[in-house]
């Protein structure tokens, strides 16, 4: 038995001229939880679909829990969330969600069975109204988020793949999605998810991957990334706010990169080799109050913005993420 | 297989669970039953009403000519009721412009239908005059002309010499003429009823054509701009999900079918009846067309790969598409090639043996409607049916091999409608 739920070998698809993904090799271990990261039109929901056998790699190798992708019954393994979401509107819950589930090779009696414990789990059962008998379409946007996601867990996959998972979902639906991938990794599935917020992925992930113009940019675990990309970034917080001279401070290229100026709270980059111990120095000589100054590891959204930057996001690709 | 099973399961019951399949499958027969029957009862219905009988004959000929124009007048299924029979005034030449005066003013009224003048004119050139409301019916005025022309007929006969009986029953002749069609095998039923199921047929196929062809269309739509094709490809082949849907719904199409085809021939069998409980007597006896087990094979062929043709073109259609609109200006292409086929039903119908109907009959894209109109109406050749059916087959693994590459890309892309180029593109790419 491999240690891989899903390995991929320099896949590449383009579309017509356009590029989708180029050379990309990726490793999800299993029981991981792995962040697909990029901006938009970066080639995620390409490289999902490729992976889900929709549509053909022009090159290279899939292959999950160590067989090929194409072999019968592995796809069945897989629950998907597409990132455009929806439902025949007219069919009732529970036929629409024994169809998904037989489409998956579920039995029919034993996808009716966990047809209602999922109802009953996500309160769309309740005594006094049972939605499960109700039409799509007659259901509000968050019910109709909910029987998507039952959607994709009904057959009990062992490799979950959401696409954009938290895009339009309300706080609560959001925190519930939250709860479930972590329940799903306590018992041993693999959940691989796109994303382009950095926060979830950042508190969610174990490994992550992120890509840019369908290539990759940096792959690892969440920790090894964040070391890789560590020890340069000083938090500083103020009592009042900073003038002129405290702006000074910052533009002296020799000690300072960068900068994300909010005001009182500032996440400096220091320049390769500059000394912070310096740096706190001629920001107390401005006069200014210090609360509180670190030296911490750059969040996701840093790295990312570093790693990828404004050049990565290609203008006008959206759609095909 | 397990799995395009379960697809053609959705796709049969969704559909026949619908309310409008019920009620489309249940009323469909009321409603073609009674625009067949329809118009001949109430044709019957108002020539018992007696619009006809309700002239008056004004005879200034002093030959009784009126009366007999009277008995002719009487349809002959109310030659009993003696009601119907029209009044006669007999009056001389000199009263006729006073009486056409007062009966004029009656149809004015509308006391009088209208009114019929005869006079000397009449006997020597066949000259007569009618004036009433009814002139405008091309049935009517005919059926008067036909009773005058009988009436002068049979009193020309007397005059020449033959009595009244015999004279009656000279010109009360009427011709009945059965047509029987003849095959190779022989005498083969009514040439009007084989002409009357091969156009029922090739009725069927079209309507069904256009409405499952459709459905698939809708189908496909709804399936892409509800983005569900994309969870649904995540578990089967774009090839799967299309083969399942043309299967499905042809099923339901079969269905439906099956039902008619049980109630027709529960009507046909029952017809006597029911005529006479609508109070028609006297149906004309069609036997009906000894349809080989050959010829109902091919049939069932033509409808099966008919209908495989333009559903898998309508299904690329609706993978093309995304808003109603678009689909209606889309299916344009498809639907003509219909239209093209439907068109040409009657020419072929009248003259089934013509070169338009050898023609159309072998164009794979009318051939469903055509040739089993043509096999029914005449006797074509085994060969021929077996050479048309196999390029119908090719043509029918092109239009899905083709359509299925559109489906497939289709599906996943939204936003404008590909041109002709794209699609050709597609069609390579995959």
């Amino acid at each position: 038995m491999t240690e891989l739920a899903l390995e991929i070998q320099g896949i590449a698809k383009s579309f017509d001229k356009h590029v989708a993904v180029r050379e990309l090799s990726l490793a999800v271990p299993r029981g991981a939880v792995y962040g697909l990261l990029g901006p938009n039109g970066a080639g995620k929901t390409t490289t999902i679909r490729m992976i889900l056998d929709i549509i053909e790699p022009d090159s290279g190798s899939i292959t999950l829990f160590g067989r090929s992708h194409k072999e019968g019954g592995v796809l069945d393994r897989l629950g998907y969330l597409p990132e455009e979401r929806g439902l025949y509107k007219k069919m009732a819950v529970r036929d629409v969600l024994r169809f998904l589930a037989e489409l998956k090779g579920v039995k029919r009696r034993v996808a009716d069975s966990r047809i209602d414990e999922w109802l009953d789990r996500l309160s769309l059962r309740t005594p006094e109204k049972d939605w499960g008998t109700a039409k799509i379409d007659e259901l509000s946007r968050g019910m109709q988020q909910k029987v998507q996601f039952i959607a994709t867990l009904l057959h009990d996959p062992d490799l979950v793949i959401l696409d954009e998972p938290f895009s339009g979902l309300d706080p609560i639906n959001a925190q519930a999605l939250k709860d479930t991938v972590v329940e799903l990794k306590r018992s041993g599935k693999t959940v691989i998810f796109s994303t382009h917020l950095m926060d979830n992925a950042e508190r969610l992930c174990d490994s992550v991957c992120i890509i840019a113009r369908g290539e990759k940019v940096l792959d690892g675990t969440v920790a090894e990334v964040k070391a890789e990309n560590a020890g340069r970034t000083v938090v500083l917080a103020l009592d009042g706010s900073g003038g002129d001279a405290l702006a000074a401070v910052f533009r002296d290229r020799a000690l300072v990169e960068r900068v994300d100026d909010q005001s009182r709270f500032f996440e400096i980059e220091m320049q390769e080799g500059a000394d912070p111990q310096l740096l706190l120095k001629r920001v107390m000589e401005t006069g200014v109050r210090v609360q509180r100054f670190e030296r911490v590891q750059p969040s996701l959204h840093q790295i990312f913005l570093e790693r990828v930057g404004a050049k990565g996001v290609e203008a006008g690709m959206t759609g095909h993420g | 297989m397990g799995k395009l099973w379960v697809v053609i399961k959705r796709e049969y019951l969704e559909r026949v669970r619908s309310k409008w399949f019920v009620i489309v499958t249940l009323f469909g027969p009321l409603f073609f039953g009674t625009i067949m029957v329809l118009p001949g009862y109430l044709s019957v219905r108002g020539m018992r009403e007696a619009r006809v009988s309700n002239v008056r004959i004004i005879d200034a000929t002093g030959t009784g000519l009126g009366v007999r124009i009277a008995q002719r007048l009487v349809p002959p299924q109310l030659q009993a009721s003696s009601s119907a029979i029209a009044t006669v005034d007999v009056v001389t030449p000199a009263e006729v412009p006073t009486t056409e005066a007062e009966l004029l003013d009656a149809v004015i009224k509308r006391d009088l239908v209208g009114y019929l003048t005869v006079d000397s004119a009449t006997i020597s050139t066949g000259r007569a005059r009618y004036a009433g409301r009814n002139a405008g019916s091309v049935g009517e005025t005919e059926a008067i002309e036909a009773a005058v022309r009988a009436a002068l007929l049979s009193s020309r006969i007397e005059a020449a010499g033959i009595d009244e009986q015999t004279a009656e029953s000279l010109t009360r002749l009427r011709v009945n003429l059965t047509a029987e069609r003849v095959t190779d095998t022989g005498k083969g039923g009514s040439g009007l009823a084989g002409a009357i199921f091969g156009f029922g047929v090739a009725f069927l196929l079209y309507i069904s054509i256009i409405f499952y062809g459709q459905a698939i269309l809708r189908g496909v739509m709804e399936e892409k701009t509800t983005r569900v094709a994309e969870v649904i490809m995540s578990s089967v082949s774009a090839d799967v999900l299309l083969a399942g849907k043309v299967i499905g719904v042809g099923a339901v199409g079969l269905t439906q079918q099956l039902v008619w085809l049980a109630s027709g021939i529960g009507f046909w069998t029952q017809r006597g009846r029911i005529f006479s409980a609508m109070g028609i007597q006297g149906m004309p006896a069609i036997s009906f067309p000894s349809i080989e087990p050959m010829v109902l094979v091919a049939l069932v062929l033509f409808f099966l790969l008919g209908y495989t043709f333009y559903a898998s073109l309508f299904a690329a259609v609706g993978a093309m598409v995304g808003s109603q609109e678009e689909a209606q200006q889309a299916a344009q292409p498809v639907i003509m090639l219909l239209v093209f086929s439907i068109i040409f039903v009657q020419p072929v119908m009248t003259n089934p043996t013509g070169r338009l109907a050898e023609v159309m009959s072998w164009l794979p894209f009318s051939a469903p409607i055509i040739m089993p109109m043509r096999m029914t109406a005449t006797q074509v050749s085994g060969w021929e049916i077996s050479a048309v059916l196999l390029g119908l087959l090719l043509a029918c693994a092109a239009a899905i091999w083709v359509s299925a590459r559109i489906y497939r890309i289709g599906l996943l892309m939204y936003g404008k409608r590909p041109s002709l180029k794209e699609l050709v593109k597609w069609v390579r790419a995959s």
